[in-house]
């Protein structure tokens, strides 16, 4: 359980999720009462922000689409600016179990990972992924490995868990392109501590999953070039950034 | 200064043509479409092709000091390269401005957040938010 004086947010970032997002929030009041909740209405057409609203959550609402890297950056300002100690991202389409928030919250209480990432691929079963993306996943995580000694086994997972200095470090630069796996190697380079927990997640209600099997391969050479052209900064030694 | 390099009467079209742009460019300039230090890589080019037009010795001279034995292929490739760098550069403004732009829709959303704070906590006093 979070003591007292810490402060969580959950970031969740939305874009066109009128259906799924009244169920998301829901669950999350009823798992996860201890955490603020806001939602970035990622430019939505539909009722996103009337909806996050009415389930008592604060709404970021972006005057235009800027894509799930943007929406979450926005979020981690919030965070940042003010003042919580811990931001945790979950998807607005229900995928997430807000149950493990409090399995992810535990390291970073405890003082030993400044990001958590929660895997499909740890055992704790639920919705698979096809066998191509599971692939996909596989070889992510072992160029991962290679150009920055990130260990994880999920790099594409949308449910993470940020505390302080990942916080400030997402605030002031998340990447746009493929942020997921971008942000875990930008975060293993700055020296932040990842760990994995395993989550299940749920099949989705609505809509479909934005990489087709075609489309995976594409997305792996496209991220793989990203990971190889990781903006150029100096070596940055594991310390507390002012 | 007739030149076997260029008949006489595509040398004043040539010239024409190159005043014409420049006049526009300037134009742009003083109704501010365009910025001065935008115009000023457009004012040098035109000048130098201009000037390519009035002396054609100049280019057969050029071609010769990089080794091109056709003057107009040494041209040809010359304004490709100027032209990719051109278009380049213009790719670096424009990711520069795009993100520029995502950081300014960031800020509008997190000030109408805390604009919605304020206007809920004006409403109901008392009551933090």
């Amino acid at each position: 359980m979070i003591e007292k004086a810490m402060r969580a947010l959950v970031i969740v970032p939305a874009w066109n999720e009128d259906r799924d997002l009244p169920a998301v929030l829901e669950e999350l009041r009823r798992v996860a009462p201890e955490w603020d909740v806001c939602v970035v209405d990622d430019g939505s057409a539909d009722r996103t922000a009337a909806v996050a609203r009415e389930g008592g959550a604060t709404v970021l609402r972006l005057p235009m689409n800027l894509g799930i890297g943007g929406a979450v950056q926005t979020g981690y300002l919030w965070a940042r600016d003010h003042g919580y100690e811990i931001a945790a991202q979950i998807d607005g389409d229900g995928q997430h179990d807000p149950r493990y928030l409090a399995d992810a919250l535990q390291p970073i209480a405890a003082g030993t990972a400044d990001l958590v990432i929660g895997s499909r691929h740890l055992g704790a079963g639920g919705f698979r992924s096809s066998a191509v993306r599971r692939a996909g996943a596989r070889y992510l995580s072992w160029f991962l490995r290679l150009r920055c000694g990130a260990r994880v086994t999920d790099p594409t997972s949308g449910f993470r868990v940020a505390g302080r200095r990942a916080i400030e470090l997402f605030a002031a630069n998340y990447p746009s392109d493929y942020p997921e796996p971008e942000a875990v190697a930008l975060a293993a380079r700055r020296g932040l501590r990842l760990q994995e927990i395993p989550v299940a997640m749920r099949e989705r209600q609505h809509g479909t999953s934005s990489i087709g099997p075609a489309r995976t391969l594409y997305y792996l050479i496209k991220v793989s070039l990203a990971l190889v052209l990781l903006p150029a900064e100096r070596r940055h030694k594991p310390e507390i950034a002012g | 200064m007739t030149h076997p390099l260029l008949p006489v009467p595509l040398q004043i079209a040539a010239c024409a043509t190159l005043v014409a742009f420049f006049g526009w460019v300037l134009y742009l300039v003083r109704f501010h479409r365009l910025s001065v230090r935008d115009s000023l890589l457009w004012l040098l080019s035109t000048g130098l092709v201009l000037l390519f037009a009035l002396f054609p010795g100049l280019l057969q001279a050029l071609a010769r000091a990089i080794a091109v034995q056709v003057p107009s292929n040494a041209l040809f490739a010359l304004a490709i390269l100027y032209l990719t760098l051109n278009v380049l550069s213009l790719m670096i403004a424009l990711s520069n401005a795009s993100s520029r732009t995502r950081r300014l829709a960031q800020e509008c959303a997190l000030l109408r957040a805390e604009l919605n704070e304020l206007r809920s906590e004006m409403r109901s006093p008392g009551r933090p938010a």
